[in-house]
């Protein structure tokens, strides 16, 4: 490859494997396997938590102001 | 890793996915059903009146002249308040209604758009020039709520509110033309 005349060769440019952050983390496939299985389990907990106190609080306001002020139409 | 356990994982995945989208779908027919449900039973539904009039024209005769403005008791003891909101003030601004007993709220605007609440109740509606807002309600308790215009229409409108008086029934007293004035105070 070359840009504007001058040559792009594999020697003049850094690795990423100088840097030792850059280099991907070794993955023990059966520790992955058991973070996997626990995935769903851990983001069904977290969303339903949340949408349990927004659903509570929509229902307290619901049932004990709107429908306690009375009817309207 | 090998293909056997990625498409247990994918799979697993799915399995959340579609639990939580049929949950979601549950949480909402729920919801739906008791409005539905409290809309027939009890019913409480959004004001959806439309009935139009000539705004330029409102103050002069008919309905929204001066003389008809205010609470009035009709022949068959159904209580009708009408109302003008106009730039800055609500004509009148106190109006009295009776606890416990159905009250049909009417507004109308000459000039501009305009809202109103009625603080502690469930009545809030928009005031549209050349359409006459209606509202029916019953008041539960009694007292001077705060009716303030909640629709910016101008430099006085922080200026623009209005007090229902409500009253228990049996002070509810209607005049020989059934118009009930608010009680001094």
């Amino acid at each position: 490859v070359c840009i504007w005349g001058t040559p792009m060769t594999a020697t003049d440019q850094p690795s990423a494997a100088d840097v030792p952050s850059e280099v991907a983390d070794e993955v023990d496939e059966a520790r992955l396997a058991e973070v996997m299985r626990v995935v769903p389990l851990g983001a069904g907990v977290l969303a339903g938590t949340a949408v349990a106190l927004l659903v509570i609080g929509y229902l307290a306001i619901y049932l004990l102001v709107f429908l306690a002020r009375g009817v309207v139409g | 890793m090998t293909e056997q356990p990625a498409e247990a994982h994918e799979q697993r995945i799915l399995g959340t996915e579609l639990l939580w989208a049929f949950g979601v779908g549950v949480l909402i027919a729920a919801i739906l059903g008791m409005i539905v449900f409290t809309a027939l039973t009890r019913d409480i539904n959004p004001p959806s009146n439309v009935e139009r009039l000539d705004p330029k024209t409102l103050h002069l005769s008919g309905e929204f002249a001066e003389h008809n403005l205010g609470t009035v008791v009709g022949a068959d003891g159904g209580v009708t308040v009408r109302v003008i909101a106009t730039q800055f003030m609500f004509v009148p601004r106190c109006i009295a209604v009776p606890r416990g007993r159905p009250v049909t709220l009417r507004f109308a605007a000459p000039d501009v758009l305009h809202g109103l609440l009625i603080t502690g109740t469930n009545v809030n509606t928009m005031v549209v020039p050349g359409f006459v807002s209606q509202v029916h309600t019953e008041f539960t308790r009694t007292g001077d709520l705060l009716m303030p215009c909640h629709e910016y229409c101008g430099l006085g409108h922080s200026e623009m509110w209005a007090t229902v008086q409500v009253v228990p029934d049996d002070e509810f007293k209607p005049d020989r033309e059934g118009r009930v004035p608010c009680a001094q105070r």
